[in-house]
């Protein structure tokens, strides 16, 4: 045993396999810490209690180093917003202090209640003080304006009715709110005071890690840590290219489509073609749909965002997310179509809508690459609804947004879950008796809806059915939904699930209401959203008697459904076990 | 005082591999350690007493107080093994159990399950009824349904019924209806109501608590019957005092009718322990890490009480009852290093566990861990392995590392098991990082108590990576939950969510709710023998501003509620708010939500006698080792802690062994030895 430390090291540029670690959890740390943070000092419950947000830092060219996201949609969208903001502020127009904000779906963001704030990040160098790195948040705010309350219009046919267009813009110079930025902003919004208060927590966010990025660059010098961030990212992009190499090399298709825009154009086409050429892989959205005149359009990002999940769920979700492990993902969208749609389109639904199909299509054509994480198709919507209205109460407005889950699609490894938010989606509910306090709704029923699950040796996860009554007044309800017409896919020989359903019930009458839609309630309407089922995996002859025997007992399939599907006499069974 | 019976003072933890008893006498601390018996843990309690009577020599009739932290519901919700149960709810509500908050466990794995339902769909039952948001009657109970379920539920096995109805935290008559028509109708099981379990506002949160009450009560019940009758035969006086996950101790009775209350009960007083010496020395604001062989619990103390959550989950599932909150990590003295395809060094969250362990062992482990590269770096003594039966064998270690580290990254030996504590210390500081600021504190201003097997000889290093100027390790480290069962207040928590906004809240309505809860605690408290004047009472309210979900405890004054009493509240909560969230607005409109009493029957505390060495630091001295500190050797002392005086004071680096585990001093640290035996190692400025 000998030697001053200097002994042990590596070559003084190579990062050994220590330092990458150590370093790769320090920065892991400051997005969790900066999320944690945001968390916490947001002001609405769309943060605090649906985490709706997502916090990454970025080295100093932009490309991602880590990433805390709660929200899969976010996962690889926010490098778009970072690349816009230096495209519109160069690093040399930048001092520090200084913030830049963006929400523009065609300049950076996703859809316009997504705002994101971008944060260069200063240390002193040798020659003065030098970009080492940005800092970036993204949180859902509650509302952005347009034309209506909450900002997810199903109706829309422009991004102009959409809410206020934000292009990257300093909202912060040289540690100041910027205030006539600001109250442009705020004049545009339903709840301003509100949106101050997230946008103060936005700020704070990346404070935090301007400082922890800034320990970093003290403890092992700017040079030594830049080098131990390209590590980083190398060594996520070798370990995606380990993953991508194990696959069979060829170009695998699969087509699915979106019901309708909600202005009359109906069967909406989304066509991926993946192929695997080594380590890389290529999804090419050839074949799909011009952009559409409803709201379901998605820009780029979004289309980027789902392309990397359904990868990251393939491959292995242990590999960190950032720049390294999509650099052997290549995408090609056309421009002009749902999955890249260029100004003026309507994009609110192409984060909550066309980004599940984009899912669908890439896990459909890989399904036969990956035989041990195929999955049969989730229930792909979100399921929106929108209620707004005075309390008659205290005769005060109200809005309330929820989205709804359904069923997992069935595995390989077992059944598909029951009644969960599915692939980029992952909020929680509003308790009943909450929602009941708050607003002047009730909910008179939430449970499975039996025998929606696609059957198959594994079976798809059921779909919920959540019934609201509107109390003593007169509401606005809106709807955004896809999967009512076309089912969620099964793999393998396993059926289709069952597709999305929703009544209004009036006066004891029960009538259809369109899935992408908006109308006028008495009071004691209830409406009742029945979300899809998954679909099935494999046959369903391969069923275990079992399982089909504990479904019967628990009431999630019926006899009938049992016999049909499954060929399985109840009676027959039972008096074979006697 | 009431204890006038006897003199002696008694803490029974039980842990994974052994059951530790603490006596007090005197002032004097004992402790005695027999191996768990998990097929019948009251066994290993048993013998546990038998061995403190044998070593410490009181008789049965000395014991005037009897505390225990028991595993037995926290091991039935993580083994599944609970009372066959149904739940009753409202109609169109049975599954809510099951849905939860429709979020998914993990966002990108595929293979992720949903936890199990605590009471599956067949013995989920719905009664017609409804109440409304003020518990006014809008459905009324339709009888005829509670008939039809009393029928299914006498032909089948059931044990223990939950009965959760919504908006019961309001009005509880219907619950109270159904039960008792059950009973009537000749149901004979155990019955929990959501209404007297957790009534509060959140129908998953408060069915789940209800339902795993429910499921645990016959568990609970069988137990502490075994053990109170294994206790009166050996002719102790004491009641039993059970530890509850809030912190508090509970008369036995009052558990088995609230198991669910006990579900993080060692862990708690484990915490409370680490409070108590922290205090001790005039540090109120502490981490500490509990750290053994699988994983680190991780807990802060805020103003010398550990502070407590009602989100804690236990198993798969979210606990909505008060606990201390424990936050656990996989990563413990056991946890394996290895090299991932990117050829990145990881650690854990695999362990080599008890068996086969760490390669030093010699049990057959043939994966590199914590443990092996502590030893390789001189900071375990590889003969105090044979005080466990166990050969340290330092060749087999060296080999492993080689080939399994070492070699593939091309590093030294020493660079290797150095990378292999860095890598697990970069882990533990991102949890104690995130643990911190999650709640809105700097880690720099807390002192870290560190204590299980594993956590002082890691304690320095992460202080020093965090700033942290102070560690603390107490002279009972691996025994410091049975310590914390002696110095705990029993405690009574009610609570009844009133959803109203706060110009709505009557003063006297609120007074009379404290009133009820007042009412009962002195009555459970005086059944636990304590007199008035040692019972303290704390009201406090839950407030948010209207139109948010999350709410901040307010402390309210003693004395009746008036108008001023709110006013008072809704200040402290802007400044709360201001405090925790970094903003408030003093205009917004607020909204009360629940309302809490906490019923504490003082407990009087042992005064503990300093140990009576005397001598200087460096007689304590046992050998000189060579040990590395990030590269590079040190000849380093090591001191026998046993034989540490009081106030004896000396700089790293050094290793000081003894008292269950080992203390690593870094170089650029100090260290001295408190006049109660703790370690307090500070690094130099």
């Amino acid at each position: 045993m000998s030697g001053p430390p200097e002994t042990t090291d590596e070559e003084s540029t190579g990062v050994d396999a220590v330092t990458l670690e150590v370093i790769r959890n320090a920065c892991t740390a400051i997005s969790e810490e900066m999320n944690a943070n945001l968390i916490r000092t947001g002001y609405s419950p769309n943060i605090k209690e649906r985490r709706d947000c997502s916090c990454a830092i970025f080295d100093a060219d932009g490309d991602m180093i880590s990433q805390a996201e709660n929200m899969p949609v976010h996962l690889g969208a926010m490098p778009f917003s970072v690349a816009a903001a230096l495209e519109r502020y160069p690093p040399e127009t930048l001092s520090p202090g200084d913030a830049i904000m963006v929400n523009d779906p065609f300049q950076g963001g996703a859809h316009l209640p997504d705002l994101t704030l971008v944060t260069p990040v200063f240390a002193e160098a040798d020659d003065g003080e030098t970009i080492i790195a940005f800092a970036a948040n993204r949180a859902h705010h509650a509302d952005v304006g347009g034309s209506t309350a909450g900002s997810v219009a199903a109706d829309s046919t422009e991004i102009y009715q959409e809410g206020v267009r934000i292009p990257p813009v300093k909202l912060f110079e040289g540690g100041d709110v910027v205030e006539d930025v600001m109250d442009l902003i705020l004049a545009n919004v339903r709840t301003p005071e509100e949106r101050r208060g997230d946008l103060r927590a936005q700020q704070a966010a990346n404070e935090t890690a301007r400082e922890r990025l800034r320990d970093l660059a003290d403890k092992y010098g700017i040079e030594r840590l830049g080098d131990a961030i390209s590590e980083i990212q190398d060594y996520s992009e070798r370990r995606m290219q380990t993953e991508i190499a194990q696959l069979p090399d060829g170009t695998y298709e699969f087509a699915d489509v979106l019901d309708d825009d909600g202005q009359g154009n109906d069967t909406i086409p989304i066509e991926a073609a993946v192929t695997i050429d080594g380590d890389e892989i290529l999804v090419d959205f050839d074949g799909t749909a011009a952009q559409t005149a409803g709201a379901v359009n998605a820009v780029f990002a979004v289309t980027a965002s789902a392309t990397y999940y359904a990868v990251r769920c393939v491959t292995d979700p242990d590999i960190p997310p950032n720049e390294g492990a999509y650099r052997p993902i290549e995408i090609e969208a056309p421009e002009g179509t749902v999955v890249n749609a260029s100004p003026p389109a309507a994009v609110v639904g192409g984060n909550l809508e066309v980004s599940q199909r984009v899912t669908d299509v890439i896990l459909g054509a890989l399904a036969d690459v990956v035989p041990d994480r195929a999955i049969a198709a989730c229930q792909g919507t979100m399921n929106n609804i929108t209620f707004g209205g005075v309390d008659p109460r205290d005769d005060t407005p109200y809005a309330f947004y929820e989205t709804q889950g359904g069923g997992f699609g069935g595995r390989s490894s077992g059944d598909g879950m029951d009644g969960v938010h599915v692939h980029m989606s992952n909020t929680m509910n509003t308790p009943a008796e909450v929602l009941q306090t708050a607003y002047p709704l009730s909910v008179e029923r939430y449970e499975y809806r039996p025998d929606s699950g696609g059957a198959g040796h594994h079976r798809g996860g059921l779909g919920l059915r959540r019934d609201i009554r509107v109390r003593d007044h007169e509401a606005t309800f809106s709807l955004l939904a896809d999967r009512r017409t076309h089912p969620p896919y099964g793999i393998n020989g396993g059926s289709d699930g069952t597709v999305g359903d929703d009544k209004l019930i009036r006066d004891g009458d029960e009538r259809d209401i369109d899935p992408k839609s908006t109308h006028t309630l008495s009071s004691d309407d209830v409406v009742s959203i029945r979300t899809p089922g998954g679909g099935g995996f494999g046959d369903p002859a391969d069923r275990d008697l079992d399982a089909i025997r504990r479904d019967l007992e628990l009431g999630k399939l019926s006899a009938e459904r049992a016999q049909a599907q499954y060929g399985y006499d109840h009676r027959e069974s039972e008096s074979d076990d006697a | 005082m009431s204890n006038t019976i006897g003199n002696c003072r008694l803490g029974v933890d039980i842990g994974g591999t052994f059951t530790d008893v603490v006596t007090v006498r005197d002032g004097r601390l004992h402790v005695a350690k027999t191996p768990s018996t998990p097929e019948a843990p009251d066994e290993g309690v048993m013998d546990g007493v038998t061995k403190s009577q044998n070593d410490v020599g009181f008789r049965s009739n000395a014991v005037g107080f009897f505390a225990h932290g028991t595993t037995v519901a926290t091991n039935a919700v993580l083994e599944r093994d609970w009372a066959e149960t149904a739940l009753i709810t409202t109609d169109g509500f049975r599954d809510v159990l099951e849905i939860g908050r429709q979020a998914r466990p993990d966002i990108y794995d595929f293979d992720v399950r949903e936890p199990v339902p605590i009471v599956e769909r067949d013995r989920r039952f719905e009664i017609t009824e409804r109440l409304d948001e003020r518990g006014r009657v809008e459905t009324p109970l339709e009888e005829s349904t509670v008939d039809a379920v009393a029928a299914e539920l006498a032909a089948s096995n059931i044990d223990s019924v939950a009965i959760s109805l919504l908006f019961s935290f309001e009005n509880d008559e219907h619950e109270r209806r159904i039960r008792d028509r059950l009973q009537n109708a000749g149901v004979d099981v155990s019955y929990s109501l959501s209404s007297e379990v957790l009534p509060e506002i959140r129908e998953y949160e408060r069915t789940l608590a209800t339902s795993l009450n429910a499921a645990l009560k016959p568990v609970m019940d069988t137990y502490i019957g075994r053990l109170e009758s294994s206790i009166d035969d050996r002719g102790i006086p004491a009641t039993m005092q059970i530890m509850q996950s809030n912190g508090g101790i509970i008369g036995a009775e009052r558990a088995r009718q609230r198991p669910i209350n006990t579900l993080l009960s060692g862990p708690a007083a484990g915490v409370q322990g680490a409070a108590h010496v922290a205090a001790l020395d005039g540090i109120d604001d502490v981490l500490t890490m509990d750290m053994g062989g699988t994983s680190c619990d991780v807990s802060m103390v805020r103003d010398g009480d550990p502070l407590v959550s009602t989100e804690v989950e236990v198993g798969d599932y979210p606990i909505g009852v008060p606990m201390i909150s424990v936050h656990t990590i996989g990563a413990g003295g056991g946890s394996i290093a290895w090299i991932d395809d990117g050829d990145a060094l990881r650690v854990g969250p695999r362990s080599a566990g008890a068996v086969p362990g760490p390669v030093c062992y010699g049990r057959g482990g043939d994966e590199p861990t914590v443990t092996d590269a502590q030893l390789l770096l001189g900071r375990l003594d590889p003969d105090a392995f044979l005080a466990d039966e166990l050969e340290a064998d330092v060749d087999r270690v060296e080999a492993v590392i080689e080939e399994r580290i070492a070699g593939p990254l091309d590093m030294g030996l020493e660079a290797a098991a150095q990378g292999i504590l860095d890598v697990a210390n970069a882990n533990m500081e991102r949890a104690l990082r995130v643990v911190s600021v999650e709640r809105g504190y700097d880690p720099r201003e807390f002192g870290l108590v560190a204590f299980g097997g594993a956590g002082p000889l890691h304690a320095g290093a992460l202080a020093a990576e965090l700033d942290i100027p102070r560690v603390l390790v107490p002279r009972t480290a691996g025994v410091l939950s049975a310590l914390g069962l002696l110095i705990t207040d029993l405690i009574h928590d009610f609570s009844t969510s009133m959803v109203r906004r706060l110009p709505d809240v009557s003063p006297s309505e609120l007074e009379s709710v404290f009133a009820g809860f007042e009412r009962d605690g002195y009555e459970r408290l005086a059944g636990e023998g304590r007199d008035d004047d040692e019972i303290e009472l704390e009201r406090s309210v839950d407030l948010r501003y209207v139109g948010q979900s999350f709410e901040l405890t307010i402390p309210l004054s003693n004395g009746d509620v008036t108008a001023e009493t709110l006013e008072d509240a809704a200040e402290r909560f802007h400044g709360r708010h201001e405090r925790r969230y970094g903003h408030a607005s003093p205009s917004a409109p607020l909204e009360l939500v629940t309302v809490r009493l906490r019923a504490r029957g003082l407990v009087d505390t042992p005064d503990l006698v300093a140990s009576e060495t005397d001598g200087c630091a460096d007689e304590a001295i046992r050998q000189q080792r060579d040990v590395v500190y990030d590269g590079t050797v040190y000849e380093t002392n090591v001191y026998d802690r046993d034989r540490l005086p009081v106030d004896a004071s000396f700089d790293g680096p050094a290793i000081v062994e003894g008292g269950e585990s080992t203390v690593v001093i870094r170089p650029e640290q100090h260290a001295t030895v408190d006049e109660y035996g703790s370690i307090i190692v500070e690094t130099d400025q």
